[in-house]
């Protein structure tokens, strides 16, 4: 009980009762303090209840104060009993340490609780949800048309909320550019894009139409240039570290290689549609492919106009005069409606003929100039067969006149040719002992350089592997990090909700105290128990020995007793005996029986007195008195009047 | 939070007392965040004589990183450390630093609230009229004799500035539906408010 | 009240009441499928030939009865005002109170009908609601904005109307008190006493 008591005491100090030092169970606890108790954990635990801390003077007001604190505790859910005024004002111990042991239970935990349980996530969310909730559920409402937009200002983080839906706007978005690479001097910046920086380019808040599409923009081209950032980082971890260029080669050659694709698959393209019938379409693609060719050789600038970028103008142009002639045409004849009806009709007869004849004469144009393009193209490779025809001719001719040459002085020049061969076969074995020379060193370098070459490929490999570990290893620790101070900030908001939570040590402290109690006191009893045990089979043992002896003595001398009459004598004193200790053992059980009911009656005659019954009654009898004066002064003053 | 290359760079160079003057600074940060908020201000930077001494280029691309650094910042809640963690890779001095913070997070409620305003919504009620009236007889019938009541929710759509009324008529008990799905709602907010 | 007849009709309803009580029910039966459902002229040919008058005498017979049935629910009549106002055209004792068994019978579903006829006004048929917080947007983090979406749906004739709203917990709880009070008023004493003196 004392461990249970200090609890309680604790308790009541740490929510604000005046309680002396010295008070140590709640067998010092007064009326006074108990009412005070009472009173202050009723307000902890309800909020806004109105009830006197101290006990008043009058006896009626004491009552009522009684009654109504019963009342309250029992609205609480309390359930041991009777509970009513005379609880608190006559008070008894037992009672007593039931209710302020409901009470205490009863006093909200926030931060016990906050302790208990680790704090996840999800559960910050709740809280964080759920206090927001109850600040707007306790503002009052207020009319529209008092609010800027749906929005009120509230002195609460955020310092703001919504309250209607006017005020909000789409997403969107624009380009938006700043000047960068300024503060990198390696990298030049061209004179005019300097100048456009200085002059003419807004500030970013100023860039888009409306002011209100700031905002996203600003985002918009910040997650835009990370995105690219990643995308190419991971391009270039994947593919571009593997093939061993440096970033600019790989982003040209990247360049290179969709130009060409485009290109590709352009020219297929067009190649089907030239079979089909689209000409203007191929022209045009024609057009595309000669500028990305230019493009991709930069050295070339000028376009060339194409076939169809001539007849376009041939067109147009003839079109503008057409319109022009009518133009002047139609200024001096002001004739009547229908005339003039009439000639423009005529006009535009012989104007539609005029374009069905034009049309027909290209188609025939057109079908002629692929004729003769196609021609050409014939005529030239048989140009080309011809001159390669030609050259083979030529040569052969040049080795025969020069043989022909040599046949009249054949001797002579046999033998001229024989000494030349001889002198050069000479000066060939010459040469080739000098290479011979050269040659050994410089294969000897050769391999070494191959070595060397080698090597070194496989340290860039090797290299080229850690890198990779590296930046792996990179990410990982910068996740690590990461999320090690997310971590981190949702313990630091734990540990400040988590203030002055110093009792739970000393409520741990206390629990480990009990239990080792309780288990003292569960040896102690286990003890007792055996011992109890022992001596009940000892007590067991006894009888039965006394019944074995008992019954052997007995046929023993009833044997004897028909003889002889001593011995009759003898059994009878031995039945006497027998009768007698049994007798004797039956009073001891009995003596140990009442005992016990001795036992159980002192310890309800303590159980009475610690009911103050007494002294309560001397109190009660007091009171009575007290009231009864009071109510005869107010007859008194009842009559007076 | 994340920010680009570029802005870095130019955050960087906001730091840079040889570019800006640590005087400068301060009114920079202000007007950077005013710029954001305000209409009025959008130029503000361009109009102020104080900074008609530091080079235009330098000046738009410093002022361009730190509104793209505010602007992360206020859309992800940033608190003065993770702020401090950025700056700090950016070589600001620590007084640079807290002169930043103390602007920022003055201004972070002005700038959250112009963040929070970029959203969708349905029709949202903002308030409720409503009409009794006694219904008596029509030309069809007579003696009907039942109580209508005339509800007109007001409610205020995303970018306009007029409200707009969503109207029907209920019975009695139509009406005694609708309230009690009504209350419905409330306590179970009263509920969730107070876990 | 007593409802009041044209000549005519009383010649037409006079009709009535020489047929026999059974007749009489089959004509009641057919001027209430009318009612319903509209007339079907149809009916009339066989039994004109049937009773041996003429087409229109029946055609009248059962139009007279639908204006009589229609009339007296549309004033919704008592029992007594019903008998005093047929009184005059002749019936006998049996007819009358086999009339009046189907006028009774009746009345609540013919006033159902003609009330679906009558002008109407959108109305209130449900609400859905559920309870949503905002944690985050593309434009802002770290929210937490309450709001309760709401569907309403309300009839217009037999045409089902839905709409979507939302809003939030200051505004939810003012729309709920002034709903309420709303209510409260239909039992406060003045309505009361109109309701009382309109009846």
């Amino acid at each position: 009980m004392e461990e249970v008591d200090r609890i309680i005491i604790h308790s009541l100090r740490s929510i604000g009762c005046d309680l002396e030092d010295d008070v140590q169970s709640l067998r010092q606890f007064g009326t006074e303090i108990i009412i005070a108790s009472v009173v202050q954990c009723l307000k902890v635990i309800i909020g806004d209840i109105d009830l006197p801390s101290t006990l008043p003077p009058g006896m009626s007001a004491r009552f009522r104060l009684g009654a109504s604190l019963a009342n309250n505790v029992q609205d609480l859910g309390y359930k041991g009993g009777d509970l009513g005024y005379q609880t608190f004002l006559y008070s008894n111990e037992t009672e007593i340490r039931k209710i302020f042991m409901f009470l205490v239970e009863k006093l909200p935990k926030e931060s016990s609780q906050a302790a208990d349980e680790p704090m996840g996530a999800s559960v910050l969310l709740l809280r964080a949800i759920s206090t927001e909730l109850s600040h707007q559920l306790s503002l009052a409402w207020s009319p529209p048309f008092l609010k800027d937009r749906g929005i009120r200002i509230r002195s609460k983080a955020p310092g703001w909320q919504r309250e209607g839906a006017c005020c909000l706007q789409h997403y969107r978005s624009c380009h938006i550019s700043t000047p960068h690479s300024l503060g990198n001097i390696s990298t030049k910046i061209p004179k005019e894009l300097s100048s456009y920086y200085k002059t003419h380019m807004p500030f970013v808040t100023n860039q888009t139409q409306l002011h209100r599409d700031t905002a996203p923009s600003i985002m918009e081209t910040n997650a835009l240039e990370i995105a690219t950032q990643q995308d190419w980082e991971n391009e270039w971890n994947q593919i571009g570290l593997a093939s061993r260029l440096s970033q600019q080669e790989f982003k040209r050659r990247k360049q290179e290689r969709l130009l060409k694709m485009i290109k590709d698959r352009l020219q297929q393209d067009s190649q089907r549609q030239d079979r089909g019938e689209g000409h203007a379409a191929s022209s045009d693609l024609q057009q595309i492919l000669n500028t990305i060719e230019t493009q991709s050789k930069a050295g070339v600038i000028k376009t060339k106009g194409s076939r169809f970028a001539h007849t376009e103008k041939l067109q147009y142009a003839k079109d503008e005069e057409k319109t022009m002639s009518q133009v002047g045409l139609a200024v001096p004849a002001k004739d009547t409606e229908e005339e003039l009806e009439k000639k423009r009709q005529e006009e535009i007869e012989g104007l539609r003929s005029e374009l069905l004849n034009l049309t027909a004469q290209l188609e025939k144009l057109d079908i002629e100039v692929k004729k003769f393009s196609a021609n050409r193209q014939q005529m030239e490779e048989v140009i080309s067969t011809e001159a390669k025809n030609s050259e083979e001719k030529n040569a052969s001719y040049l080795v025969k006149k020069r043989t022909l040459d040599l046949l009249p002085e054949a001797e002579a020049n046999i033998g001229k040719l024989q000494s030349v061969v001889d002198t050069s076969a000479q000066r060939l074995l010459n040469l080739a002992k000098q290479w011979e020379t050269h040659r050994i060193p410089l294969i000897e370098q050769y391999r070494e350089l191959r070595q060397l070459n080698s090597k070194r490929e496989s340290e860039a490999q090797k290299k080229l592997e850690e890198i990779k570990l590296f930046r792996v290893k990179m990410k990982e620790t910068a996740d690590d990090a990461r999320r090690k101070d997310e971590l981190q900030k949702q313990l630091v908001s734990e540990y400040e909700r988590m203030t002055k939570d110093v009792n739970r040590s000393a409520y741990t402290r206390k629990i480990l105290e009990i239990v080792a109690n309780i288990k003292k006191q569960k040896q102690e009893i286990d003890k007792i128990l055996l011992d109890t045990k022992s001596v009940q089979k000892e007590i067991n043992s006894l009888s039965g020995k006394l019944d074995r002896t008992f019954t052997v003595t007995d046929e023993l001398i009833f044997k004897d007793a028909k003889k002889d009459e001593a011995v009759k004598k003898a059994y009878r004193f031995l039945a006497a005996l027998h009768e007698n200790f049994e007798q004797l053992i039956q009073t001891v059980e009995d003596t140990g029986v009442v005992m016990r009911e001795i036992k159980d009656l002192e310890e309800q005659i303590e159980v009475e007195s610690n009911k103050k019954v007494l002294s309560n009654l001397e109190k009660i009898t007091e009171d009575l008195q007290q009231m009864k004066k009071e109510n005869a002064t107010l007859i008194a003053k009842v009559k007076g009047k | 939070m994340e920010l680009a290359a570029t802005v870095l760079e130019n955050i960087v160079l906001a730091g840079d007392s040889a570019h800006i003057s640590d005087k400068l600074f301060g009114q920079l940060v202000t007007c950077a965040c005013q710029g954001i908020v305000f209409e009025e201000n959008r130029n503000v930077v361009g109009d102020n004589p104080a900074f008609k001494d530091v080079d235009k280029a330098i000046l738009k691309a410093v002022y361009g990183g730190l509104v793209s650094l505010i602007v992360e910042a206020a859309k992800h809640d940033s608190n003065e450390q993770n702020i401090s963690t950025i700056l700090e890779e950016c070589k600001f001095t620590s007084d640079r630093i807290n002169e930043f913070n103390k602007i920022f997070l003055s201004q972070k409620p002005h700038l959250q609230l112009l963040l929070g305003k970029i959203s969708s919504s349905f029709p949202h009620i903002v308030d409720v009229d409503w009409r009794l009236d006694y219904y008596i007889k029509n030309n069809n019938l007579e003696k009907i004799d039942s109580a209508v009541y005339l509800v007109n929710l007001k409610t205020e759509i995303p970018d306009e500035k007029e409200l707009q009324d969503v109207q029907f008529s209920c019975t009695l008990e139509q009406l005694q539906d609708l309230v009690g799905k009504l209350k419905d709602a409330t306590k179970c907010m009263e509920k969730i408010a107070q876990v | 009240m007593l409802l009041i007849f044209e000549d005519s009709q009383k010649d037409h309803l006079s009709f009535l009441a020489d047929l026999d009580a059974e007749v009489l029910k089959e004509f009641g039966k057919i001027s209430l499928n009318f009612i319903r459902k509209g007339a079907n002229t149809k009916i009339f040919q066989g039994a004109a030939q049937k009773l041996g008058v003429p087409v229109d005498t029946v055609q009248h017979g059962v139009e007279a009865l639908m204006y009589l049935l229609t009339e007296s629910s549309k004033y919704l009549l008592n029992e007594i005002d019903f008998q005093d106002s047929i009184m005059t055209l002749g019936f006998g004792d049996e007819t009358r109170s086999s009339l009046l068994a189907l006028y009774l019978e009746h009345r609540r579903e013919i006033r159902d009908i003609l009330n679906e006829m009558s002008l109407d006004l959108p109305h209130y048929h449900n609400l859905e609601w559920r309870f949503d917080v905002q944690l985050a947007s593309r434009s802002l983090r770290h929210q937490v904005s309450p709001s309760i979406l709401m569907k309403l749906q309300t009839m217009d004739g037999d045409k089902k109307e839905m709409k979507m709203l939302q809003t939030d917990p200051v505004n939810l709880v003012h729309i709920t008190r002034v709903l309420e009070e709303a209510l409260q008023e239909m039992k406060s004493g003045y309505c009361r006493r109109i309701t009382r003196n309109i009846k």
